[in-house]
Parts: structure tokens; sequence; C-alpha cells
């Protein structure tokens, strides 16, 4: 399975350019070729009533899964991006710090060769799934043509926005025009928005079908579209395309950061990894409650889906993701506190003791997280602990104890981002004392009632946990970042600077630290997609269409990790191609410049 | 060589190669490569170190109506459907279960009678307790139990019956269900008639 990948990687390193191309070009014409020979597996005549395709020896559902996967993770970079971008433009504007709106602007140039990329794997997507299942896609398609009618438009609106806004970049720079310009990017994030909630309707459908046999094509689309888990997935994967978005972004500035020749070079990336990495985080504390609604709607839809996920043949997926989001946690702070201690001269005494005990408090917490339900036992451990549970760490092993944890984790990197914030400065309003008096309160108070709740958890029946203990619980958390944030923001509006932060002086490591979150997070996208397509289980969609195809069983974790790595390191190698595809001439004309100079 | 054993050594392979670059190469942005490598084969190791499970679609138990001579004969299909086809061992136990998420079931058939049972598989809304505590008035509650006879799980009439000949047999009642009501799976089949419990 792994030779799919590896086969390009060992042309790739023939050449530098030219290798790449090559590799890109084999591949494109593999996969686009593949239904040629899907076809030849059917005889003339009767392919008229035929329910599914295959490739012999690769198999088309693992041609869909990666092609499927690529698709999606373009889309989220794509996506991402733009609020990113225009994100960061707004930064500029107000700030009027030009070095945000060059940040935007380098990125919405990656917008154009990727946006391409993705629509390229959006169609590869649409013929292999027409080819290899006829019969669910004509299904789908009599339900929802309404709303491939409303795709193809948003996306005539959101390429003429694109075109416009990067286009325009340069002639609308000032007055009216660059508000007209922060419009245009308004615009194309909201045609992205809607962009990908159209085919999360396709998706969701799948998973929780509303199907009406009365009413027009335009009704039965309708109720098709307003499914039970489109709106949770729809924010959910909001949220996560700016995680991701951030997180590539802080990869890119790791990866140009490590090979920076000059100092004005390190400068740059070693901002633009903060910047990127800041996105990340601001974007992953309020992910995990939209990753709850999720979950809590899919038990609403349907509780037999909901403990195939997280109690069924799918609850150690969920180990798995207790592992990634915990890596993605501790990297994340790691760059914080890295940042804290090197960028900050002077720091690394005074912070030391804080971030030893975050660091503790981090491990605590991913410790239990990460601690299954059920251990992998032999029939003679399992008889010496009485069961599969584990006297003292089957404790740890339930909902209860791991809410607790990821909302406190979510409060270790708040805090963390709230000391970097304060770090070198100094306040001096008359009524910092308090404030901060105050702020220490309901941090820990917060801390204390989280623990309370989860600990109360175990001793109240599980309707009243999901629904009032854990719910009041997220509450805590987005108490604390709402009344923290603005205070710290307004105290530090007249706060002095004591120690001007450098940038440039980050070690090595801070640049592959950025490169293993966004590995986390292509990673995270993978497993939950798996998961997400795999509580459907033997059904194409759900409860209405079932999968009778040689592949309708759900394979084990680990051939499935196996393809996530495999898709994980593809879209890798192709966002990194499109980086170097999107600065190449950038660098001929510092390289001229250099050879004048 | 296993599938698991196979792609245990490819994992082990690329941590291996990503090791070999980063020792031996300098060019940074293949470093790079070699370390999200090694993050890679790292993963799908610790994927591969936890149980493989897959999910198989459920086996169709056969009525073959001919070797269907006792009700014994369908509470030991109906036992199969209980733990596979039906899925009602992922939410209820037989017997006091820390795992269990709905009632345990152990004696079901003796406090239950069979035309309760049938309801409740069928139509699972029409008597629920909040907490599933059998004390006070009934009130109408968002059924958790799905129903039976409908897709995802779709049983059969003759599967039912068959589930509750062993939920019967299995609290040591005797077994009210006869193989002569198991009829031909093209034919149309009758609805139990329901008896409403007190």
């Amino acid at each position: 399975m792994l030779n799919h990948g590896e086969h390009p990687r060992r042309i790739a390193s023939t050449g530098r350019g030219q290798g790449s191309l090559l590799a890109g070009l084999l591949v494109f014409l593999a996969l686009a070729g593949a239904p040629l020979l899907g076809l030849a597996q059917d005889a003339p005549g009767q392919t008229a009533g035929v329910a599914y395709r295959d490739i012999p020896a690769v198999g088309s559902r693992n041609i869909v899964w990666v092609i499927a996967q690529l698709h999606l993770l373009l889309a989220g970079f794509v996506l991402g991006v733009p609020i990113f971008a225009w994100i960061c433009e707004i930064v500029g504007w107000k700030t009027g710090e030009k070095r945000y709106d060059k940040l935007a602007k380098e990125f919405t140039k990656l917008l154009t060769s990727s946006y391409a990329t993705t629509a390229l794997f959006g169609g590869i997507l649409l013929f292999m799934l027409i080819g290899f299942y006829p019969k669910l896609m004509a299904y789908l398609g009599d339900i929802f043509f309404p709303s491939f009618v409303v795709y193809c438009i948003l996306f005539l609106l959101e390429t003429a926005t694109l075109y416009l806004y990067w286009y325009g970049w340069d002639a609308m720079q000032e007055g009216s025009k660059k508000t007209l310009h922060l419009f245009l990017g308004f615009l194309l994030n909201v045609f992205a928005f809607f962009i990908m909630i159209v085919p999360n309707s396709w998706a969701t459908f799948q998973a929780s079908p509303v199907v009406i046999a009365e009413g027009s094509d335009l009704a039965r689309a309708w109720a098709a579209t307003w499914n039970p888990t489109w709106w949770p997935v729809n924010i959910h994967r909001l949220i996560a395309n700016v995680v991701l978005g951030g997180y590539i972004c802080g990869a890119y500035a790791g990866i140009r950061y490590l090979s920076a020749k000059t100092a004005e070079e390190r400068e740059h990336y070693d901002w633009m990894g903060y910047v990127g990495n800041f996105i990340g985080v601001f974007g992953l504390l309020p992910l995990p409650f939209a990753g709850y609604w999720l979950m809590r709607e899919i038990y609403q839809y349907n509780q037999q889906m909901g403990i195939t996920l997280m109690g069924g043949f799918l609850s150690w997926l969920f180990i798995l993701q207790a592992m990634l989001i915990g890596v993605l946690f501790l990297g994340s702070n790691y760059y914080f506190w890295m940042g804290i201690t090197h960028r900050i001269p002077g720091s690394e005494v005074k912070y030391r003791r804080p971030i030893m005990a975050m660091l503790v408090i981090l491990l605590l917490c991913l410790g239990v997280w990460m601690t299954p339900h059920s251990l992998v036992a032999s029939l003679e451990e399992a008889r010496k602990m009485g069961g599969t549970h584990h006297p003292l760490l089957g404790v740890f092993g339930v909902m209860s104890a791991k809410m607790t944890v990821a909302n406190l984790m979510i409060l270790v990197t708040f805090m963390s981002f709230i000391m970097y914030w304060r770090a070198g400065k100094e306040e001096t309003a008359g009524w910092a004392k308090v404030a901060k008096s105050i702020m220490g309160g309901v941090l820990g108070v917060a801390a204390i009632v989280v623990i309370v709740l989860g600990v109360w958890g175990y001793f109240v029946p599980a309707i009243v946990r999901i629904n009032y203990f854990s719910v009041a619980q997220v509450l805590i958390v987005l108490f604390v970042m709402l009344t923290i944030t603005p205070l710290t923001a307004l105290l530090l509006r007249s706060a002095k600077t004591t120690t001007e932060m450098v940038w440039g002086r980050m070690p090595p490591r801070a640049g592959y630290a950025l490169v293993l979150n966004a590995v986390m997070v292509i990673l995270l996208m993978t497993l939950m997609g798996y998961a997400r397509s795999s509580s459907r289980v033997h059904w194409h969609i759900y409860g209405v269409m079932r999968d009778s195809s040689q592949y309708a069983y759900s394979p084990a974790l680990g051939y499935a990790a196996a393809l996530m790595s495999l898709n994980t390191f593809l879209f890798c190698m192709l966002v990194a191609f499109i980086f170097w595809v999107a600065t190449m001439g950038e660098k001929a004309k510092a390289g001229g410049g250099g050879g004048k100079g | 060589m296993s599938e698991v054993a196979l792609l245990q050594v490819i994992g082990l392979g690329v941590i291996g190669l990503g090791v070999a670059i980063l020792l031996f190469i300098q060019a940074r942005f293949v470093r790079v490569v070699g370390f999200v490598m090694i993050v890679l084969g790292l993963f799908s190791m610790t994927a591969l170190g936890v149980p493989q499970m897959a999910s198989l679609p459920p086996a169709e138990e056969k009525f073959d109506v001919a070797n269907i001579k006792t009700a014994s004969d369908m509470a030991a299909i109906g036992q199969k459907i209980f733990f596979s086809k039906g899925q009602c061992a992922l939410c209820h136990s037989i017997g006091p279960s820390e795992s269990a998420r709905c009632p345990d079931l152990k004696g079901i058939g003796s406090k239950l009678t069979r035309e309760f049972i049938y309801e409740s598989l069928t139509q699972p809304q029409a008597y629920v307790y909040q907490d599933y505590r059998h004390e006070g008035l009934p009130k109408e509650y968002p059924a958790r139990m799905p129903y039976i006879n409908k897709n995802p799980i779709g049983l059969s009439n003759n599967e039912i019956l068959s589930v509750i000949a062993f939920l019967q047999q299995m609290s040591g009642e005797p077994i009210t269900v006869s193989p002569s009501e198991v009829t031909q799976p093209a034919q149309t089949v009758a609805a139990i008639p329901v008896a409403h419990a007190q």
C-alpha cells in the first residue's frame, strides 16, 4: 500500500525540479487512467445496472480514500487561508504595520495555485465516485441536484472574487479602495463558507439522512441538506480550517526559518511562525467544544452510531486522537515557551517555574486523556485485574475524566498565551494589581470548579453529566477566555515595554516544533475523517442505502493509520510543491538582485 | 506474513529512513521530510499497537424452516442475532457489567411478557421510563432504543421472534415462541397482537 507513495518519492529524488514534476505527472496519469481500468472490469452491455466498479490489487476504496482525503485537506487549506489572510490584512490595516499586509498578500498568492489544485482533485474525485459508485452517485444526484446548481454558482462567485482580491491587492491599498479590498476579502470568506457547507450537506446526509418521499425537488433537497449533523460539522470544519491554515503557515515559516541565510530572513520567518502558531492555537482552543457538540448531536440522532464511535470498534481511535491532540497542545505550548525564553532576553529565570508547572499539568492531563477505558491485557492479566478495567486507571478511562482534562489543557494553553503576551511588559495602570488579582481568581476558581464537576460527574446519571456538567465545564472555560482576554488587552494598552522582543533568535528546534504541529493537525483531520466515515459502518447512507460491495467493512486502525500517514505525507509534499512554485519568481528576483548588488 | 506485521515492517522502514536522512543529509528541506517521516512512522506504529478491530457487515442468519424443529433451535439463532446483526450487546449486557449503557437484560424474559418485549423492540417509544427507573407514572421520553424492525438494524419478524426466544431461554423461562410461527422470508408476516402492559 505504501508503495503507492514510495514510487513518486523515488523518482523525485533523481532530479530536482524536473523530478518532482515528472513524479507529479506520473501520479496524475496513473490516477486519471485508473477509471479506465475499472471500466475494463465490466463487459459491454453489463454496465447499465452496475452498482460498483473496482481496480484489482489497488482497490477502488483505497483510491477514493486517497483522492478524497487530499481534496478535503486542500479544501481545508484553501478555505482556511483566506480567513487567515483576511484577519492579517485587517490587523495590518488597523495597526498600520505593513508586515501584516505583506504576510496576508504572501498567503493570498498561494491561494491561486492551491485553489486550482483543489479543484483538480475535486474533479478527479467526482470522476472516481461516478466511476466506482454509480448507483450511490445516482441516488445522491437525484436528491441533491438543486444544491449542485447552487454549488456551481458559488464557485463562479468565489473565483471572480478571488481574482479581484488577489490581482487588485496593489491597486487597492489606499483610502476607500483599501476598505473595498477588505470587503472583497470578507466576500471571499462568505462564499468560501458556503462552498464548504454545501458539500458538507452531502457528506453529513450519508451519516444522518433525512429522506422525505413527498414534495418538490427543492423541498427534498432542503430536507436532506438540513440534516441533524450538518451544522455541527459546518462549525467544526470552519474552526478546523482556521487551525489548519494557521499551523500550515507556521510550518512554512518554520521551514523557511531553518533555511534562512540572512538575519532579516530569520527575523521575518520567526515572526511569521509566531503569527501562524498564534492563529492555530486561537482556533484550537474552541475546537474541542465544537467536537463535543458534534458528538452530542450524533448521540441524539442515533445512539448506536455514537456508541460505535466512542465505545464500539472505534473506541481506540479516540486514544490515538487524544495522543495527537496532546502532542499538538504540547507542541503549541512548547513553541510559546521557547518564544518567551529566547525572544525576550532575561526572562528565562522568571518564567522557568510557571513553565515547569504548566508542563507537568499538561503531561498529567495527557496521561489521563490517553488512558483507555478497557486495557489491552492478556487473559492472565485480566484475571489479576478482575476484568479488562484496571482498578485504578479504569477511573480515568471514562468521559467525565476526559472532559475534565481536556478543559484543563485548554486553560493551560490559554494561560501560556497570556503569559507570552504579558512577557517583557510592565503594567502601569493604577488598577493593574486589582485586575491581576481578578484574573488569577477567575482562573483558579474556574480550574477548581472544572475539577469538582469532573469528580461529581462519576456520581450522577450519564444524562445529567452530559446535559449539565459537561456543558457547564465548557461554559466556564469560555467564560475564562472571554474575561481574561479583554482584561489583559486593556491592561497592556498602557503597559510599558521593559524588554523588547528580539526576533530571529529561536533555536532550530522551534522550526521543527512548527512542522510537528502542522503534521499533527493534518493527521487529526485524516483520523477524524476515517471516524466519521466508519461510523456509518456498512451503509453508504445510514439506514437507507446499504454498502453491498466487497469493501462494506471498515478496516482496522493499523491499516487505516498507514493510509492516513500516506495521505498526510502526500498532502505535505503537495503543499510544499505549491509553496515552491509560488515563491519561485520571488527567489529568482532576490537572486538577480543579489547578483547585481 | 500477516498484514499487521507487514505494515509494522513498512512503518519501521519509514522511521529508519527518516533517521538516516537526519543523520546523513544536510539539506534543510530533506531533513524536514525525514523528520515528518519519523513522525508519521511513529504514528502508524502506535496505531498498529492498539487492538486491531475491523467492523464487518453483520452476517445474515439463514432461516431454513426445515431445520428449525424446536423452540431451542430458535433460541440458538436468537443468541447469534443478539450478538451480531441485532447489535443488542452494543448497549445491553446479560448480567451486571461496567460497560453496559442500557438496562441489564438478565432475567428479562421472566419480568416481561413476550408481547411487551416485542413491542419494546418494534415500538421503543411506547413505554420508556426516565433513567430506566420503573417507578412513578410513565413519561414520554425520547427513546434511545432504536426500532429493531427498521433500518439500520432491520431485523425480520423471524429474527425478532428468535431473539425473544433467546431472552426467554436465558431467563430460565419456558419459550413461548413456537417454530410454527416462523415463516418463509418471502411470505407476508402478520404483526403480533400487542397487549399493552399494565
